[in-house]
């Protein structure tokens, strides 16, 4: 039995995200589109991540935490964990390292954190969707030594991906890639064409055998569920202790690997 | 040199042409987004590939006036709105970021494109 599962989204904290998407309210919206795994993931932060954490349960919802990191690169990856201690450790860690620019609420959105009530704990200091300090290719090692797993996001977009920023899919330790379509297809920009990419036929992505999802990228209510992937485990595989306890990292990378490939 | 003497000069399109046409400030290349927020200057132009609406976030953050998009990159209409709202000139040429830097540092320094 297959459950429906969305790795990539992000809340209030995330400045380009709306204030009206606590982690509650995702949580809620996710559970009424049939949701059963569902990630947080700001951009370089996981503070939303606690309150995330007492919202899922109740809701039938397994939660994994984590966040969007900006590398060097401006690839965009999914760090996820199934810890919330282990995701917060990585985020102060990868907080540490990023571009200490200040973020201005009224230019760029405000970067809040809430508790489960949806009340405010605090505000983030520095822009968020800055670059961190490393390559892609420490970020999988350092990740992997806190006890997370990685996925490259939206690797066939054409901005913050694999795709735009390198031009193809590298090697690392990824236990999937997040597409926005799948098969994925890339459109490069093409220089005095009329036709929009989206009508341009594109051509493939190598995506080098690994296993590929898709996920949402909510910033908006209206986003939420509107791409979730099938992960094929069973529920009591992947949460041995109900979804108020901790989900299985090797039942959740298992389930990874069952993933189609293109 | 004002933003539309510039864009004349260079022979770009202004493609988002509700903002207030002030002296350019000098610019700063780049295709990093993190890179123009840590070194491009107040009120200068922003020579880059990257056409869509989160060049124009960062833009704000850094009080950048106008954004000069090189090889005719297609311009997405969220990109454009931001603008708008925030009143930043968005350029157009078919010239890559090395050609319009260099016309661009003649035009700031000399007050004449070679």
């Amino acid at each position: 039995m297959a459950l429906l599962a969305d790795f990539h989204n992000h809340s209030c904290l995330s400045p380009c995200g709306s204030l009206d998407l606590s982690p509650r309210n995702l949580a809620c919206l996710a559970s009424a589109r049939g949701i059963k795994v569902l990630a947080l993931t700001d951009h370089n932060s996981s503070l939303n991540c606690p309150a995330f954490a007492k919202v899922c349960p109740p809701l039938g919802i397994l939660p994994l935490f984590g966040m969007e990191a900006t590398t060097q690169e401006e690839i965009h990856a999914l760090c996820l964990f199934t810890n919330l201690e282990a995701s917060l450790a990585w985020s102060e860690y990868a907080y540490s390292l990023i571009l200490p620019f200040p973020n201005d609420p009224e230019k760029t959105g405000d970067q809040v954190y809430v508790d489960e009530e949806d009340n405010i704990e605090g505000e983030v200091e520095y822009f968020l969707p800055s670059a961190l300090d490393f390559s892609i290719e420490y970020l999988g090692t350092k990740v992997a030594e806190y006890g997370g797993i990685v996925i490259p996001a939206h690797v066939d977009r054409s901005a913050f991906s694999m795709a735009s920023q390198l031009g193809v899919v590298v090697k690392g330790p990824w236990a999937a890639l997040e597409c926005v379509r799948l098969p994925p297809r890339v459109y490069p920009p093409n220089p005095g064409s009329a036709v929009p990419s989206a009508r341009r036929e594109g051509s493939p992505l190598n995506t080098l055998g690994y296993p590929l999802t898709t996920s949402s990228d909510a910033h908006y209510p209206e986003d939420v569920g509107r791409r979730p992937f099938e992960l094929d485990v069973a529920m009591e595989e992947l949460a041995p202790h109900g979804v108020s306890g901790e989900a299985d990292m090797e039942a959740l990378k298992e389930a990874l690997r069952k993933r189609p490939r293109f | 040199m004002t933003i539309r003497e510039a864009a004349s000069s260079l022979g770009a399109e202004i493609v988002q042409a509700e903002f207030e046409d002030a002296d350019l400030e000098g610019a700063y290349t780049s295709d990093l987004l993190s890179d123009v927020m840590a070194n491009a200057k107040d009120g200068g132009a922003l020579v880059t590939i990257q056409a869509h609406k989160n060049t124009v976030a960062v833009a704000t953050l850094v009080d950048i006036a106008c954004i000069i998009v090189c090889n005719n990159r297609p311009l997405p209409e969220d990109m454009l709105e931001a603008a708008r709202d925030e009143g930043i000139a968005v350029l157009l040429t078919k010239e890559n970021q090395y050609t319009v830097s260099g016309k661009l540092y003649k035009l700031l320094n000399h007050g004449a494109a070679g």
